[in-house]
């Protein structure tokens, strides 16, 4: 598996957040396999992965609520590895809020502030400030249990922010929400942490979130990242055919590369003939080819890769309309368009398509994925 | 649901409600009756005679006090023990829940003829003691107060861990988890939200406990002995010893005044503690 592209370590400012080789293992089965992680000051980074991929204890071992067997989590250059969670200023948003049932909204966000001991003259006016901040003002004296998702999830924002923690960690904070609110609360939140220059580790199994809302993402998969990398080259250029998978749709094909010319050009033979490709593999190598599904374009085109394929469906999608090819395999062979289809194409039909060698994305084929 | 729906659905309680009038209301109406009943009809003499005679004060006493030792001892060691068993997982969940309900299935009266044994001069508490030098020589707990509250205690114990756990059960531990990253202590976790939230089980279990143990019949007589009455043992030497129904329906009737006013205080405290919760 080839290792993720973490070299910007060296030219990036100092980490705020430093974990380094964190490793878990919960009875014979390990959860983290010595993870590294840096995240920069007012940083939002994602830890996206499927799950048992082992984000959320990643999570937990940074917010101090589980001890990790190996590794060291540094927060603004002080080793926190020891410490427990009351002393380490990092805030955490449950994914089930965690809302504390018997006290009211304002309460809810004064408690880390009582807690810690704050100048009782100024909990009111910071409450109601990090009330304004969540538009929830409004019902400062209601029960928190008369809220809806939406409201107890600014809630818990509120209550984990108004501490004024070092790191803000959010454990698939929209989970419980509709689609619709889901979208403008991660706009909202993602405004709303920038605004503070807050430094914020998320987790969540969902790649659309973590594409909206990080500066970065890291992918997990099995306790490892295998790329850490902006939303843009992840999903331009995934390190790893699991990231291929797990991050958009893809149209993935198997291949053994026939032959190598010059520098790095290779010829893979496919079950929809020769294609070309770029990357660092001998002769006789079984790979796996990627293509993302708006790189692929109908017609035919010098340069590129052409393959004739057989139209199986046509799925409109709104903005976009997804074309299936007949792929001979399981998976289907995706070409994804924003406008108009040409005209009189139907299912059933043999068109030629193509896409560029430089979006021909290339993988050692193996267990992975 | 409609009415007509539930009114035929009263009579499914029937069956309950006629056996209770039959073997329940009605002897505690007859014993009502028997305590403000004199040779010639009606009086309050009996309760006057009572409240008049400093022996039945001590005697209230000796109920209250013995009850509110009991209560506090189980709550100080059923708590830890009831969140112990919410939050305990599989095999070990099983085995407190085991532990905790087997000894159930004993009898009052082996129980008390078991801490007869223990409680003896040369028993094991007493052993123990002098061996680790705390007590200089050997002595004797049974028929003293605190062998008959640490007696009482063990067996009332399931129903003061029993009530805190079904409520712990449902409190979500995400909740001290977040208290923690807020930056509270594990004791002022403690006193902020998981104290607060268990009050309504803290509330069920005392009053369990407490009416259990002010009428508790057996064990003080077994662990105690007739040198000291309680408001229970009285009424029993009344009916059983000194045929004097006078005395002993007025003392069940204080009792019974007693236990209803715990019940009834509690419902209605907990009922608060639950709205504001």
């Amino acid at each position: 598996m080839p290792q993720s592209e973490t070299s910007e370590q060296m030219s990036l400012p100092p980490a705020f957040l430093d974990i380094r080789q964190a490793t878990k293992s919960f009875g014979a089965g390990k959860v983290l396999d010595g993870v590294d992680l840096a995240v920069a000051k007012g940083e939002f980074v994602s830890l996206l992965g499927p799950s048992g991929c082992g984000k959320t204890t990643l999570l937990r071992i940074v917010a101090g609520l589980l001890n990790a067997d190996q590794g060291h989590v540094m927060l603004d250059g002080a080793d926190i590895s020891t410490k427990p969670p009351h002393h380490r200023d990092v805030g955490v948003v449950f994914q089930s809020y965690a809302l504390f049932p018997h006290l009211t909204v304002a309460e809810n966000v004064a408690f880390g502030l009582h807690a810690k001991g704050a100048d009782k003259s100024s909990i009111q006016p910071t409450v109601a400030r990090f009330l304004d901040l969540v538009h929830m003002s409004a019902f400062a004296d209601r029960s928190v249990k008369a809220l809806s998702g939406g409201q107890q999830q600014r809630v818990a924002v509120a209550r984990a922010l108004a501490v004024g923690p070092k790191l803000l960690l959010l454990d698939e904070p929209f989970s419980a929400l509709d689609r619709k609110l889901r979208e403008t609360m991660q706009i909202e939140l993602k405004r709303l942490l920038r605004e503070l220059g807050t430094t914020a580790v998320f987790v969540t199994h969902d790649q659309d979130e973590a594409l909206i809302m990080s500066d970065r993402i890291a992918v997990m998969n099995r306790g490892l990242i295998e790329q850490l990398d902006t939303p843009d080259t992840i999903y331009r250029r995934p390190a790893t055919a699991f990231a291929l998978e797990f991050v958009g749709l893809s149209t993935r094909l198997k291949g053994k590369v026939a032959a190598v010319k010059g520098a790095g050009e290779l010829l893979i033979d496919t079950a929809f003939g020769s294609i070309r490709a770029n990357g660092n593999y001998l002769p006789g190598s079984e790979v796996l080819i990627g293509i993302r599904p708006e790189r692929m374009a109908f017609g035919a085109r010098d340069g590129a890769n052409t393959v004739a394929a057989a139209i199986q469906d046509i799925v409109f999608q709104g903005s976009r309309i997804q074309t299936h090819f007949v792929s001979g395999i399981d998976e289907p062979f995706l070409l994804e368009t924003g406008g108009e289809l040409p005209p009189g194409l139907a299912p059933g039909q043999q068109v030629p398509v193509s896409w560029s060698i430089g979006d021909t994305l290339v993988y050692p084929a193996g267990p992975s994925a | 649901m409609s009415g007509a729906r539930l009114d035929r659905m009263i009579w499914l309680a029937l069956p309950a409600v006629a056996y209770l009038a039959v073997v329940y209301a009605l002897p505690l109406l007859w014993l009502l009756g028997r305590s403000v009943t004199g040779p010639d009809g009606f009086t309050i003499a009996q309760f006057t005679a009572f409240f008049a005679d400093p022996f039945s004060w001590r005697v209230m006493g000796n109920t209250l006090r013995i009850a509110f030792w009991v209560t506090l001892l189980s709550l100080v060691i059923g708590y830890p023990v009831a969140i112990a068993m919410a939050r305990a997982r599989g095999l070990m969940q099983v085995m407190l829940l085991v532990a905790m309900i087997l000894p159930l299935s004993i009898g009052v009266v082996v129980k008390a003829f078991a801490w007869q044994i223990v409680l003896r001069r040369d028993g094991v508490i007493s052993q123990g003691l002098v061996a680790s030098g705390i007590w200089a020589e050997p002595q004797r707990l049974l028929f003293t107060e605190a062998g008959l509250i640490v007696g009482a205690t063990n067996v009332f114990l399931p129903f003061m861990i029993l009530p805190i756990y079904s409520v712990v059960k449902l409190i979500d531990p995400r909740l001290t988890e977040a208290g923690a990253t807020l930056g509270a202590s594990p004791f002022y976790r403690f006193r902020k939200i998981l104290l607060p939230l268990t009050l309504p089980g803290i509330v069920s279990g005392s009053a369990f406990v407490f009416s259990m143990a002010v009428s508790m019949f057996v064990i003080p007589s077994l662990l105690i002995g007739d040198r000291f009455q309680t408001l229970a043992t009285l009424t029993g030497r009344s009916y059983l010893l000194m045929r004097n129904e006078a005395l002993g329906s007025t003392t069940a009737v204080i009792l019974l005044v007693i236990a209803v006013s715990i019940v009834v205080l509690s419902t209605w405290l907990s009922k608060r503690v639950g709205r504001s919760l």
